[in-house]
């Protein structure tokens, strides 16, 4: 792969209890990955260990084809899930301070930080305190913190919890700049209607094990095909008859049918034509939260990329 | 990451902690009190020190008025003030004994006068009066017997004591056990002080989570330390101050008479102070690193507090009892060293060998605690939640 992040065959253990177990990942220059899974699946601790903040027990992680160092670890924004700035420190001197910690020059990391302020419209609130701030904007300077010494990488955790729509509008908008310009960004969410809006490609992670990895549209293409089919002449039980379709749903005189993947939809279509007229023949489209669903019933889903 | 860069992430760190806290309201409000309250103190005790003068209203008839003026000179040599009023007679000069007016009436014949008090006389102003008594009986009797009295008085004035004084040390001596109990006290505050600000502020950067970021970029080790220098340059920053403002009200109201007694106390105080912050800071950080919030805090810095307090109390035995041989062993050892230390310079009952021991010994004890609380701090500062237990920090199971 050239360039980007890749997450190599990696493990954690807490004593007895597996975090992470032999975790494959990779997030290319340029693109938005979304991490999903519930809490305590094990996403901070992977996103903790490529920081570098946590020590895999096995398995390393790759930066541009080659084992991460502390320098490329210094160049990446992290966001983490607690939020942590200095509560008692000014915003405008704290995002400097932090630049400059992650090897910025005295004098980018001031206009780094006047800059990202600017842009999040916190220009005036430079000289206040982290605590004087509502909620939405510590969010931003927490962002502007990840931001201001231009890294390499982007990882952050639950970037959108707890935020109004038009701060999550405003907040995806720079994701996607960053990705643009070059950025592989890495998120975690539980707001899978966000991650569905906002990602390039996603990754279900189930007790520590990537279980689901792909484009949204391959994840949605993933698993049986469904159709929903409305042959109001048809009798009760016409689909269940046909070889590999079984029946998951009636509603009316609508059927939602699943087929294996030997079944050719056209010939259902066909089957269903011959007992009258048919009023609606579609390919059910799985949500994210579907798929998510699917992930989560299915105890072992060998991981599709 | 060692190196220019490493030295920069650590004089950034070390800067932020000194310049947040010198800038804090803590550090202004809290110095210019302390430089008040040292100042009044030192002005009080010069107050209490200077041999207060007692003025003494003493009244005298025509016929003893001639021991007025002798007795006024004789007193002032005993730092007595003697105010000198003339009575009409000797009923006027009672009533005014009586009323409080005149504290002691003399009158009658000067070579034997009636000495009029209301309770008591004033032990100084008996001594002078006796004194000056036999002498206008010894003029009388020499005049009385032809002999040549000015001759005579002239001797007498020219016999003098011989003053051999065998420890002329004595009163610098004293000047210095008070300093050092200054030099005790003010170190005890500094340590438990300062120590429990680099503990908070270790807790501070774990509980809202901002250690994340920093270790995302930065070293343990480069952390801690940037902490313990710059809350530590910030407490020296404020001794500093407070020495200074307390060898200039010293030297001025001449509770200290000898600069140098003061000086070296306040240098010493000065050098043992970086030692053994050092020294207990680390101790402070590696306790705060194993707790994840400031309510928990107590239990760790507890007992590190407990072990300074235990050090002030020794110094206590160690200043009453300065050639036990405990003591001086003690004043050697590394968690006492600090403030016994110094005490010990500043009484001038520390011998240079042990000086150069004790400071060997110590700066010995800094590089064990510093491998020691590096470990421990770098094994549980990520680590949130429920306290962690020192063995665990040690062996670094995460």
């Amino acid at each position: 792969m050239a360039g980007g992040l890749e997450v190599r065959g990696v493990t954690k253990r807490y004593g007895e209890l597996v975090a992470v177990r032999d975790l494959e990942l990779e997030v290319r220059p340029g693109e938005v990955f979304g991490f999903v899974g519930s809490n305590g699946a094990g996403k901070t601790t992977t996103m903790r260990i490529v920081l570098g903040v946590l020590v895999a027990d096995a398995g390393q992680v790759l930066w541009a084809d080659s084992p991460i160092g502390f320098g490329t670890r210094r160049r990446i924004g992290y966001m983490p899930e607690q939020r942590g700035l200095y509560p008692k420190m000014r915003i405008g001197e704290q995002l400097r301070y932090l630049a400059q910690l992650h090897g910025t020059s005295s004098a980018d990391a001031s206009a780094a930080a006047r800059r990202w302020l600017d842009r999040f419209g916190l220009a005036d609130r430079a000289g206040d305190e982290v605590i004087k701030l509502s909620h939405g904007n510590q969010q931003r300077v927490q962002l502007a913190a990840a931001l201001v010494f231009d890294p390499v990488l982007l990882i952050l955790d639950e970037p959108f919890a707890g935020l109004d729509p038009e701060a999550v509008d405003s907040m995806s908008e720079v994701l996607h700049e960053r990705a643009a310009a070059g950025v592989p960004v890495v998120f975690s969410s539980h707001q899978l209607d966000l991650v569905e809006r906002i990602c390039d490609r996603v990754g279900i992670i189930q007790r520590g094990h990537l279980v689901a990895c792909g484009t949204i549209d391959e994840l949605r293409g993933r698993g049986p095909r469904r159709l929903w089919v409305d042959a109001p002449a048809a009798p009760p039980g016409w689909a269940a008859a046909l070889p590999g379709v079984s029946v998951d749903r009636v509603d009316g005189t609508r059927a939602l049918l699943k087929l294996d993947a030997s079944v050719d939809d056209q010939d259902v279509l066909r089957v269903a034509l011959a007992t009258g007229p048919v009023r609606e023949f579609r390919r059910d489209q799985p949500s994210l939260l579907d798929v998510f669903r699917e992930a989560m019933s299915e105890t072992r889903v060998v991981a599709a990329s | 990451m060692v190196g220019a860069e490493g030295l920069r992430t650590f004089y950034l760190i070390a800067r932020r902690e000194f310049m947040t806290r010198v800038r804090s309201r803590f550090f202004l409000v809290g110095t210019a009190v302390l430089m008040v309250l040292m100042a009044g103190y030192i002005v009080l005790q010069a107050l209490v020190l200077s041999r207060a003068t007692t003025t003494v209203d003493v009244g005298f008839v025509r016929a003893t008025q001639a021991l007025a003026e002798p007795l006024k000179t004789v007193a002032a040599t005993e730092s007595l003030n003697v105010k000198t009023h003339v009575v009409s007679d000797v009923a006027t000069g009672d009533g005014q004994v009586e009323s409080g007016r005149l504290d002691v009436l003399v009158s009658g014949d000067p070579a034997s006068p009636d000495v009029t008090v209301k309770d008591d006389l004033n032990p100084t102003l008996a001594a002078a009066l006796s004194g000056l008594v036999k002498q206008v009986a010894l003029d009388e009797a020499i005049v009385a017997s032809g002999a040549n009295s000015s001759v005579i008085d002239a001797k007498v004035a020219a016999a003098r004591i011989h003053l051999l004084v065998l420890d002329p040390n004595a009163a610098v001596r004293t000047q210095r056990q008070v300093v050092g109990i200054f030099v005790a006290v003010l170190l005890y505050v500094a340590l438990v002080i300062y120590g429990q600000l680099v503990a908070s502020g270790v807790v501070e950067e774990k509980s809202n989570r901002i250690i994340e970021i920093l270790l995302s970029t930065v070293r343990p080790r480069q952390l801690l330390f940037g902490k313990v220098v710059g809350i530590g340059l910030m407490g020296f920053l404020q001794l500093l101050l407070l020495g200074a403002v307390g060898l200039i009200a010293a030297t001025q109201t001449h509770v200290i008479d000898v600069p140098s007694v003061g000086m070296t106390a306040v240098l010493g105080a000065l050098l043992w102070f970086v030692l053994g912050f050092t020294f207990y800071a680390l101790i402070f950080a590696a306790g705060g690193s194993l707790v994840s919030r400031q309510e928990d805090l107590g239990a760790v810095t507890g007992p590190i507090s407990m072990l300074i307090v235990g050090t002030y109390l020794a110094f206590f035995w160690v200043a009453a009892n300065p050639s036990n041989p405990l003591g001086v062993l003690l004043s050697m050892l590394p968690p006492f060293a600090p403030m016994l230390m110094p005490a010990r310079m500043a009484t001038g009952d520390a011998q240079a060998w042990q000086v150069l021991v004790a400071l060997v010994l110590m700066i010995g004890g800094i590089a064990a605690m510093n491998w020691l609380a590096a470990r421990i701090y770098s094994n549980s500062v990520l680590r949130v939640g429920s306290r962690v237990k020192l063995m665990e920090a040690w062996r670094g199971r995460q």
